[in-house]
């Protein structure tokens, strides 16, 4: 606790006392009595209610729809010390009064009149009680219902709220995904990336099949042990996934690295899994069928132009993985070959299993 | 001058509020004129037992006259009529009946202040509350000045007590609180009276390493010095220590002193001494670093004046307007009415060393204006001056008819005190505050 403003040797009680009661408010808030409480809830309520439109005439609708208590008049009786001895006839009051001392020396009145006395002021007061019962019963429903009125709404709204985070945590995974994605494919561009040579040798065998958007295609040169790429008939979409077995050896190859590696393995869990990339990916065959020559066209057979491509796109430039590849198919099995077919085609079949979890689509 | 000290129970014994009040009172007024004790033979508050001997005695050097109490206290009709005045509408009879269950009954004693009042100036009646002030100041006619004792408790509020507020010579109060209470229930605002409470015997030189070593008490402590009783707030007490010992920055102790009627709770820091003799008692209050007082009911609390002669800073309970009144009348306590403030001010008195000692250093001046011995001597002599040459103003009510007796009227006695108004009288100057240059100021 800090030292106190007051500092002298005169000090003020009351002065410290306050000083003591704000540290408390600042504490724990402000101190509120009961009356303030309910007022604030009732505040809160009518201003939580305005602004959310949350059907705010609900708690009117209560108040209306509950007539207004009027406490019962239950019967009751006056006693007081003369009202045994009372008339409205004068001389028998009189007489009454006359002969009280003789009838209290037979017997004494006094605790009838006094258990009668308490009666009657007990009934009063269990009735007044009673009313103030019902009064606080009424309010207390009142309490209640808005209660409960509050926690639907804020039931409801933490639903949504609940709704909103778990399509937030979907977005935020396939963002993760596709930028997973990107690295490797970033990392196998780095790695892969040909030399003039390479690039003058592969330039001629398949000037027909590049795609510009594909994934980055190292080149056959780069794998030594591989056997040169074949140029795949147009429309054959089989071969590539049919020729995937026999490409290379399962295990590390001298001179390959890390990226071709994964991506055999999921190349083997792809095909173990759902077969055939090609299945996977719709029947490419079919599909590419039409786009195949298209793509081709547009790409007018520059292989240094598709490689600098495959990079931009890599990089993640504008097109989400998730995209359809729609004139990929046999370009890229023509390309590079089944490997990176399978490849792409997985990555495709991924793409479009989150497609509607796009985050900028949210 | 000859003044007879009328009280219920007397002895250097006697350890409670209004008898050791009555002692010290008659013991410092004896240096000034004849003191002659009136009192019963009781030792016992409860039962009002026939203990000592009657006769006369010498207590202290004072002539201590002792009278039979006829009856003991009968707790169960005793309990049975305080439900009935207090709770119920009631007659006056109702209220005499109390007063009887009551005790203590000591005809014999009002019967000697009867016949023997004419042998003294004044008579001085101790507690309003029982039988011996109620029947005794009515025998002693102009010569009774009371000595209240009042707290705020449904007593006052019995009609009995309105005509003795009204009919004695002059009443000594406590504190303006107490004055005030009493105004407004009886409107005696014509009836000579002075706040003035009573002194204490504090020793100039008590000895706190003595009281550390003697118990084994290490550290900062808090002390408590009374009856541990639930009617004192001792309960309430152990419930809000307790939680302050939950803050691990708190170091205080609770050290209690006296008699427990209460089970004390186990916890190293909270450690009960028993009841203490003077001299350990001031030892300890002079060790402690405050004084704790969680009574609700005090017409004036002797132990917080002591800690406050002793220079000790005192921790009140709030509720209580006497002490809440001293509290910023003095400004040498701090007070509290919930856990939250009770913590906040031990943490305050404990973390700011400074305000512990300025309260402390306030509490010994404040003790020193006005409950010093001289003072108090001082507005005894004034008051029996001044009723020397003022004529009575009033005779005494006589005791109502048998039938004004039995009419069920009055209203419950705890209604009465409800409508009574609360809160300290912070009407009246404060006392003279030290400055820090050593120079008194207004």
């Amino acid at each position: 606790m800090p030292d106190f403003n007051v500092r002298s040797d005169s000090v003020n009680v009351e002065q410290i006392m306050e000083q003591i009661r704000a540290r408390i408010r600042e504490k724990r808030g402000v101190d509120y009595t009961e009356q303030q409480i309910h007022e604030l809830a009732t505040v809160k309520l009518e201003k939580f209610l305005d602004p959310k439109g949350v059907r705010s005439d609900l708690l009117e609708q209560f108040r209306k729809a509950q007539p207004a208590y009027e406490p019962p008049e239950l019967p009751n009786f006056a006693f007081e010390e003369s009202t045994l001895f009372e008339s409205h006839r004068a001389p028998i009051r009189w007489m009454r009064k006359l002969l009280l001392p003789l009838l209290k020396l037979l017997f004494n009145p006094n605790p009838l009149i006094q258990a009668l006395n308490i009666q009657a002021r007990l009934n009063t007061m269990n009735a007044e009680r009673e009313a103030k019962r019902e009064g606080a019963r009424r309010a207390l429903d009142q309490l209640y219902y808005e209660l409960i009125h509050n926690l639907v709404v804020e039931t409801t709204r933490t639903g949504i709220e609940v709704k909103n985070l778990k399509m937030r945590l979907e977005s935020i995974s396939s963002r993760l995904e596709f930028n997973e994605r990107r690295a490797r494919a970033l990392e196998s561009a780095v790695v892969y990336k040909p030399s003039a040579e390479d690039v003058a040798v592969q330039r001629a065998p398949a000037p027909t099949v590049q795609h510009p958007r594909v994934m980055p295609t190292p080149p056959p040169s780069s794998r030594p042990m591989a056997p040169a790429p074949t140029p795949a008939p147009a429309g054959s979409g089989q071969a590539p996934a049919a020729a995937a077995p026999s490409t290379g050896p399962s295990g590390g190859t001298p001179g390959e690295g890390p990226g071709q590696r994964s991506r055999r393995r999921r190349r083997r869990r792809g095909r173990r899994g759902g077969g055939p990339a090609a299945g996977i990916m719709g029947a490419p065959g079919t599909g590419t069928t039409e786009t195949g020559p298209t793509s081709t066209d547009a790409e007018s057979g520059d292989a240094h132009a598709v490689a600098a491509e495959d990079v931009e796109i890599a990089l993640g430039a504008e097109s989400h993985p998730s995209e359809p590849i729609a004139d990929s198919g046999p370009a890229l099995a023509a390309d590079a070959g089944h490997d990176l077919s399978t490849d792409s085609g997985h990555e495709s079949s991924t793409g479009s299993g989150q497609g509607g979890s796009d985050p900028d689509a949210q | 001058m000859k003044v007879a000290v009328v009280v219920q129970r007397y002895g250097p014994s006697v350890n409670g509020g209004a008898e050791l009040h009555a002692r010290y009172i008659a013991e410092h007024l004896a240096r000034h004129g004849q003191v002659e004790v009136l009192t019963t033979c009781a030792s016992d508050y409860v039962t009002w037992r026939n203990a000592l001997p009657p006769g006369v005695e010498q207590v202290n050097g004072i002539p201590v006259r002792r009278f039979r109490v006829k009856h003991e206290r009968d707790p169960l009709v005793f309990g049975r009529r305080s439900d009935r005045v207090f709770e119920q509408r009631h007659s006056l009879g109702d209220e005499l009946d109390w007063l009887d269950a009551e005790g203590p009954t000591s005809p014999a004693l009002v019967d000697y202040v009867a016949t023997h009042a004419t042998d003294y100036d004044y008579c001085l009646f101790f507690s309003y509350r029982y039988y011996h002030a109620y029947y005794g100041a009515r025998a002693a006619g102009t010569r009774a000045i009371l000595v209240p004792t009042a707290e705020r408790d449904a007593t006052i509020g019995l009609s009995i007590f309105q005509p003795l507020f009204r009919s004695v010579r002059a009443l000594m109060y406590n504190s303006p609180e107490e004055r005030a209470m009493i105004q407004a229930v009886s409107g005696n605002h014509d009836v000579p009276g002075v706040v003035v409470g009573v002194g204490s015997d504090v020793p100039s030189n008590p000895q706190a390493a003595r009281f550390r070593q003697k118990y084994s008490i290490r550290g900062p402590f808090a002390i408590y010095v009374g009856r541990i009783d639930q009617n004192k707030g001792c309960k309430e007490l152990f419930e809000l220590f307790q939680g302050y010992l939950k803050d691990p920055a708190g170091k205080l102790s609770l050290v209690l002193v006296g008699n427990t009627l209460l089970p004390i709770p186990e916890h190293p820091r909270i450690r009960h001494l028993g009841f203490l003799d003077d001299t350990d008692k001031f030892d300890g209050m002079a060790a402690a670093d405050l004084l704790v007082m969680p009574s609700y009911y005090e017409s004036l609390s002797m132990v917080a004046l002591e800690a406050w002669a002793l220079g000790r800073a005192v921790l009140a309970n709030g509720k209580c307007d006497v002490l809440k009144g001293q509290c910023i009348r003095s400004n040498a306590g701090l007070y509290y009415e919930t856990y939250a403030e009770f913590v906040g001010a031990l943490e305050a008195m404990e973390r700011n060393r400074w305000l512990t000692g300025t309260l402390g250093r306030n509490g010994r001046q404040f003790f020193r204006d006005t409950y010093d011995w001289p003072v108090i001597e001082r507005k005894y002599l004034e008051m029996f001056e001044r009723l020397k040459k003022d004529a009575p103003a009033r005779a005494t009510d006589p005791l109502p008819g048998w039938f004004d007796r039995r009419r069920q009227d009055l209203p419950a006695a705890e209604d009465v005190l409800a409508k009574l108004p609360k809160g300290p009288e912070l009407g009246a100057p404060k006392p003279a505050q030290r400055e820090p240059d050593g120079r008194r100021r207004a």
